[in-house]
């Protein structure tokens, strides 16, 4: 019967597993697709959630335990949608499985593998995954397999078999959510130029309480101390050369970034340039305006023309208006944190032999299309933040389940 | 006494490269109540799991407690093998050796050991006294109540009835539609609001499985999820209801400006619902409009976005430039708010029409001229740092949706939280449509101001929770745990002991606690479909009489003596 075929979810992040769970709480099976090796998406890479200012692990490892426990759900992680069709009305998906070295299931974090490997390949596979496990970095692995030998558990293997399922489906939910899109074309921004010129997620990485530095801030370049950190807003956002939309989510994500710069370093002066502070959610526009201590995060209104490394390591150079005094000025920063380049990873999707969803010219599913693409959610639909992206999984949900009710 | 097992885990020489695990394994056995004590290499992996399996089952240990990795490593994997082989969670306690001991003692390996012992010994003291709780289940009233009938409301039930559940719609005014009564188009699509009530109330009259209610007020709400029993008046008097689970989609109202920009005294100078109002009756041309947005928002007395303000400007604006291309219409803002990509496209669309934009700053707000009716505009544009003159006759002033007045009392009959502005608060922002109240759901502008789009979307996804809840036959008090296997246990009463004071029911946030009248005296009560097992009650009750089972208080005592005891293993 048609209406008992599962419902194939593509990614894992917050909009997938929220789905997931709607659609197998009310009864019908799902198969969920994720092509990293853990689940939990970008979220799981953020230290701190805005507005909360709570890590995102408690709420997304009780939410992954059930997915992972649930009866109705198919979890296949390292897995990509190699081939989606639609014929006489069916849905016929070639999903594979390329595992990773460590098996999840059989390591068990104890660390060997890390402290053996000479080339520093293998690391934790990142602070929010759940189980923890270790994962070898193939880029940076040299293949000595030391690792194998010490392996208590044998839980690494180099040469997994590479697994094709095939899944007959009814109905697909597109859930693949946000990649970042390079900078360095818009030269103004500097990105590359200099390493404290980053991304706000290369930040987030940077800073994080979990990973290499344990929350302290501190240049790249020379592991000092920054004096003062900018955070520029729209970098690729509203721009009609890359994004013409806005990003949504980065107004919160750099005052989130920026309030606990403070918190843990309050001698840290904080610059943000931005065009619009849009702070739209529950409690959004107070935890704007909320004052941690030391000098206040700075807000100007103008997009800078010019950010350049000085020469010699003495910083980094921001040109900009004010636009709301009108000044030209120039400033010097030893960080600048670039804010706004996301961008639906559908975009990324290998589409030769997929039947593509319809896209928007803005690279996010066509609210108005049909047949597999009638259900998105999160960035594939639309830049969402968190409690947007459930929202839009519950409501792409109740159109699955009653499209299967009605047939 | 019940007789305990201790299992070991060697983790490969992560544990016992620092403990001691063979000191502590005698040691442990020469406690009385210890039936075995055993060190293995690694209690996750199924081959090393089964020796001290068949020796739990052959000394008949009742009890186990795990010394291993914590559990959020594999040790929770390990109690989810060891309640697959039939023990109880509450006879199951680990103890993190790893983590929590072997490396962070790394350079103290004695008092690593001692440590362990310690950790070991407290987990058996709190074993003793744990003990899970029955659990109970009721049947699943499979019927639905939803408060409001606005696109929130209309769209759960509208997702309710197509999933096959009875549907109860309650409206306070006397038809659907709720704010989209009130308003001409709506955002982004351009659609007109009636047509959007017709499709929506469309499926819901035709739908047998709705029944609508009219002029409703709600008297009272009792029970549980999966069995509310409401009491309600409506046009067709009393009524009491049974229902399984409740939506709240009772929407939020407009703040009227009065006292600002001299609204209410001054002609022309209206909101935006009323430019609403003229578009939904014959709508004038309009040749000069400036509209004002933050109006009484963003300001320390609502300090909030109100989401909706900003794109309802940019409909109506763009609006009057549909109909009078020569119109000239100013947005004067503090900041544009679209976010995303469909509101930003919306806002180009204003921009391309013409529609023309000033930024202006909170301390410096406009000025309306005019003695008898709006003569013009005088605004500080921050952007070229000038003052300016806007010549026009018509002001729109964009003010934020505030709670409705009844929020206060809904939240309190249905247990839910409400936020410091007075909206229906969620749980957690990753279940943004659900509330501390289990079967009780939250969409639409009750929880927070939003765009229809936003509210049938909302809407559709309550329907969909409450779906999860009314499509079981029967639900058990344990299950409605959202963290699977993390609650064994409610709150329970020792009747003799307790003394009526009524403390618990007091502090309980669900109220699960209730003063029973039995044998003449007053005697608390937990409602175990209510309980969460938060520990409130246990807090405050003088006299020991109300405990958790998992955390009974003679197991933190237990816990207490042992982590101070003297004795070390050497």
């Amino acid at each position: 019967m048609k209406n008992s075929l599962p419902v194939l979810i593509i990614g894992g992040g917050v909009a997938g597993i929220s789905a997931a769970l709607d659609i197998a709480d009310a009864g019908r099976a799902v198969f969920l697709v994720e092509n990293s090796p853990n689940l939990g998406g970008q979220v799981a890479k953020l230290d701190k959630l805005y507005p909360t200012d709570h890590c995102a692990f408690c709420p997304l490892w009780t939410d992954i335990k059930r997915l992972k426990e649930h009866h109705l759900i198919t979890v296949h992680t390292s897995t990509e949608v190699k081939e989606l069709r639609s014929i006489e009305g069916r849905l016929h998906a070639m999903i594979v499985k390329n595992p990773p070295a460590i098996d999840a299931s059989r390591c068990v974090f104890c660390g060997k593998c890390e402290r053996e490997c000479s080339q520093k390949a293998i690391r934790p596979a990142g602070e929010h995954v759940y189980p923890p496990v270790c994962r070898v970095d193939l880029d940076v692995c040299n293949h000595c397999a030391a690792c194998v030998t010490i392996c208590p558990t044998a839980a690494i293997n180099f040469q997994r078999a590479v697994e094709t399922i095939e899944l007959n489906i009814d109905h697909v939910v597109w859930a693949s959510g946000f990649k970042e899109v390079d900078l360095t074309p818009l030269k103004e921004f500097g990105f590359g130029t200099h390493p404290d010129i980053m991304t706000s997620l290369e930040f987030e990485e940077w800073t994080a309480e979990a990973e290499i530095n344990k929350g302290d801030i501190i240049t790249k370049l020379n592991r000092s101390v920054p004096r003062n950190i900018a955070f520029i807003q729209c970098a690729g956002a509203r721009d009609e050369r890359m994004l013409p939309y806005c990003s949504a989510v980065c107004c919160m994500h750099a005052f989130k970034q920026a309030k606990w710069i403070k918190r843990r370093n309050p001698a840290i002066h904080c610059v943000i340039f931005y065009t619009d502070l849009r702070t739209v959610g529950r409690d959004y526009y107070e935890y704007s305006r909320e004052e941690i201590g030391g000098s206040p995060i700075r807000l100007i209104r103008g997009r800078p023309s010019l950010i350049y490394p000085l020469p010699g390591g003495d910083g980094i150079a921001v040109k900009f208006e004010n636009t709301e005094t009108q000044k030209r000025d120039i400033w010097k920063f030893d960080m600048v944190v670039l804010n706004g380049n996301l961008r639906s990873s559908l975009e990324w999707t290998d589409q030769e032999k997929l039947d593509s969803p319809a896209l928007t010219e803005e690279g996010f599913v066509n609210p108005k299309s049909d047949g597999m693409s009638r259900f998105s959610c999160g960035f594939s639909m639309e830049p969402s933040d968190v409690a947007e992206s459930a929202v839009q999984a519950a409501s792409v949900a109740a159109g699955v389940l009653i499209a299967k009710r009605e047939g | 006494m019940s007789k305990v097992a201790v299992l070991l885990c060697r983790c490969f020489g992560e544990v016992d490269g620092v403990i001691d695990l063979d000191a502590l394994r005698k040691k442990t056995e020469e406690d009385v109540s210890v039936a075995f004590s055993c060190v293995v290499d690694s209690l996750c992996l199924e081959v090393d799991i089964e020796k001290p399996l068949s020796l739990i089952r052959e000394s008949g240990a009742e009890k186990v407690v795990i010394g291993s990795c914590s559990s959020l490593g594999k040790g929770d994997a390990v109690v989810e093998t060891l309640v697959r082989e039939g023990i109880h969670r509450s006879r199951i306690g680990l103890v993190d050796l790893r983590e929590g001991c072997a490396w962070i003692h790394r350079d103290d390996p004695q008092g690593a050991t001692d440590k362990a012992l310690n950790l070991i010994r407290m987990e058996m003291g709190a074993l003793s006294y744990r003990h899970g709780s029955d659990d109970v289940t009721i049947r699943v009233c499979p019927e639905a109540m939803i408060v409001g009938a606005g696109p929130a409301g209309l769209s759960a039930a509208c997702a309710l009835s197509r999933l096959g559940f009875k549907v109860h719609l309650l409206e306070r005014g006397s038809g659907p539609g709720g704010m989209l009564n009130l308003i001409s188009h709506v955002y982004p699509s351009d659609e007109k609001s009636g047509d959007k009530i017709k499709k929506y109330s469309e499926i819901v009259e035709k739908n047998p499985l709705v029944s609508f209610y009219s002029k409703v007020k709600i008297l009272s709400v009792k029970g549980f999820a999966g069995d509310f029993k409401v009491h309600i008046s409506s046009s067709e008097g009393e009524k009491k209801l049974r229902v399984g689970a409740v939506i709240l989609a009772s929407g939020a109202r407009v703040w009227l400006p009065y006292g600002l920009y001299r609204y209410g005294k001054l002609k022309h100078v209206i909101t935006q619902m009323e430019m609403e109002r003229q578009f939904l009756r014959e709508p004038v041309p309009i040749k000069k409009a400036v509209f004002i947005q933050c109006v009484g928002a963003r300001n320390k007395d609502r300090p909030y976005c109100a989401t909706i303000c900003c794109p309802s400007s940019l409909k109506n604006a763009a609006r009057i430039k549909d109909e009078n291309p020569d119109a000239r219409v100013f947005i004067l803002h503090r900041d544009i708010m679209t976010p995303g990509s469909v509101l930003e496209a919306y806002y180009r669309k204003a921009l391309a029409k013409g529609v023309q934009f000033i930024r202006f700053e909170e301390t410096n707000p406009p000025e309306i001229l005019g003695d008898e009716h709006v003569e013009g505009v005088e605004v500080f544009d921050v952007i070229n740092g000038r003052k300016r003159m806007l010549d026009c006759d018509l002001v729109v002033l964009s003010t934020p949706l505030v709670p409705n007045d009844d929020n206060a009392k809904l939240a309190d009959m249905l247990g839910v939280e409400r936020d410091r502005y007075g909206f229906f608060s969620e749980i957690y922002p990753l279940h943004p449509l659900e509330t501390r109240m289990d079967g009780v759901f939250i969409c639409g502008s009750a929880r927070w101001p939003v765009s229809s789009d936003q509210a049938i979307m909302q809407g559709e996804g309550a329907a969909v929770k409450a779906a999860a809840l009314l499509g079981k036959d029967a639900v058990s008090a344990l299950s409605l745990s959202r963290v699977p296997g993390e609650k064994f246990g409610h709150a329970s009463v020792n009747a003799e002991a307790c003394t009526g004071c009524g403390n618990c029911a007091a502090v309980c946030p669900f109220e699960a606690c209730r003063l029973q009248k039995m044998g003449g005296r007053s005697v608390s009560r937990v409602n175990k479909m209510r309980c969460k097992a938060c520990g409130n009650c246990v807090s405050v009750c003088p006299n020991g009489a109300i405990q958790l089972p998992e955390h009974d208080y003679r197991a933190v005592g237990a816990m207490i003596k042992k982590a101070f005891a003297e004795e070390t293993i050497s």
